[in-house]
């Protein structure tokens, strides 16, 4: 199978997440959180209402407060930008929300060549009908489990 | 098997039947080391067993070493947690033993529903190490048992096979090139299909709802100013490269549009819903029986 290029992108992605318990353990850390994903390119600021602009202080601590960052990758359709939202307090990480701006307008014509197909109502056919070996399914899941529910069922008898 | 002459193996594992088909049969050796890797996974991450790595960190916070595999978790279920708000955590353990489904499966609620604790107030996790600030019930059955077929290639690939198919209870892995028909299993009979897929190469994973309800069943819910069943997700289908992506990501199709999942990972999937309606990406086109 040939590269998958959105795994890439996963692994971008978990990246940024991960950012968070980083900073959150480490906060001498000499990256700041949010420039430790390093794309192509990236921008952070202070969201409004917070009064430092840069998220590294000299001595290695970080003050307080909201601080977005907007990081771009390279997908199928051309450059795509994820936004991460940190919040610190106390020098550690207390929050981090992820954005996705659908911005790029290749995106969404590819969001809607590929836009999921709908069927009004699915019929079930026989397994005996069907000549196939293999089933897809979870009915199978959990065999502790199953076997719970019928003694239940059979207590309830 | 999937194809004419194929051997199987088939065993129990993680609460569930597998069977591992390969053109050669597997020789007692190989049949072993198939099962120590099972058992080896079981024993570090079930939360149904006592002496288990995630039972001992259920008990007290502290920090916990973890086997190589924990890194591939930690990334994917960081990124789902992210795209569901929260839905999907790897830390759902303690609100499903708080309802019944723990340890002995006594499926009695203990009380109310409780929400599981926010990630980043108990758990830091980085690649093979936890720390936890309380004690927390990890629960990586989203992703656990595609892992795991995932671990079970690996071995299989290792001694040199490199033709196989692995079904894990319904979760498929094709290792092989050429592609295997398989049926949709109907939601509510399993004795039925509701369309067919060739799966190529890679992962076919499968998640429904109603498979676990221990209360009243989902599909019996009706709008009461409708009268009509509600339309709320019932089962899922995602094919991806991995058999731990399209599981997990199978389970996210419940709280995540298909679409946006699409933006993060290469994969295909149907959702299927209460009123028998169902949508799916471009790959199922024509696969559902209407």
């Amino acid at each position: 199978m040939k590269p998958s290029v959105r795994k890439s992108v996963f692994a971008g992605m978990a990246g940024l997440s991960l950012a968070g318990t980083v900073a959150g353990c480490a906060p001498s850390a000499q990256q700041p959180a949010a420039q430790e994903t390093q794309p192509a390119t990236t921008s952070a600021s202070a969201a409004p209402g917070s009064s430092s602009s840069a998220l590294a202080e000299s001595g290695g601590g970080y003050k307080d407060g909201t601080y977005s960052a907007d990081g771009s990758y390279r997908s199928p359709n051309g450059t795509e930008t994820v936004g991460v939202q940190l919040t610190l307090a106390n020098g550690t990480v207390s929050a981090v929300e992820i954005t996705e701006h659908p911005s790029n307008p290749n995106t969404r014509k590819f969001q809607g060549q590929f836009a999921s197909g709908i069927a009004e109502q699915v019929v079930g056919k026989s397994l005996d009908e069907i000549k196939v070996s293999k089933v897809a399914g979870s009915s199978l899941t959990s065999g502790g489990f199953n076997q719970a529910v019928e003694e239940i069922k059979a207590q309830a008898l | 098997m999937p194809h004419p002459g194929w051997q199987n193996f088939r065993f129990e594992g993680i609460g569930t039947s597998w069977e591992i088909s390969t053109p050669a049969p597997l020789g007692p050796g190989f049949r072993s080391r198939l099962l120590a890797e099972v058992e080896r996974y079981d024993s570090t991450w079930s939360r149904f067993r006592d002496d288990s790595q995630v039972a001992r960190m259920s008990a007290g916070p502290g920090s916990y070493a973890f086997p190589a595999e924990a890194t591939g978790l930690a990334s994917l279920y960081r990124i789902l947690y992210a795209l569901s708000n929260g839905a999907m955590t790897p830390l759902i353990g303690g609100s499903l033993e708080q309802l019944g489904y723990g340890p002995g499966y006594s499926l009695r609620p203990r009380g109310a529903p409780t929400p599981p604790p926010a990630w980043d107030d108990v758990l830091e996790w980085r690649g093979t190490s936890m720390t936890t600030k309380a004690p927390v019930v990890l629960d990586i059955g989203a992703a656990g048992k595609g892992q795991l077929v995932d671990l079970l290639a690996e071995v299989l690939q290792s001694q040199g096979v490199r033709e196989f198919f692995v079904d894990a209870g319904g979760d498929l892995l094709n290792g092989g090139n050429a592609p295997v028909t398989v049926a949709l299993e109907h939601p509510y009979d399993s004795s039925k299909a509701i369309g067919t897929v060739p799966l190529a190469k890679g992962a076919l994973c499968a998640s429904a709802s109603n498979r676990r309800a221990w209360g009243d069943g989902l599909h019996h819910v009706l709008d009461g100013t409708t009268g009509t069943p509600v339309r709320t997700v019932v089962a899922t289908w995602a094919v991806a490269r991995t058999a731990m992506e399209a599981d997990a990501l199978a389970t996210a199709l419940f709280f995540v549009p298909g679409e946006v999942l699409e933006r993060h990972f290469r994969v295909s999937w149907l959702k299927v819903f209460s009123n028998g309606s169902a949508e799916y990406s471009a790959e199922f086109e024509g696969a559902l029986f209407t």
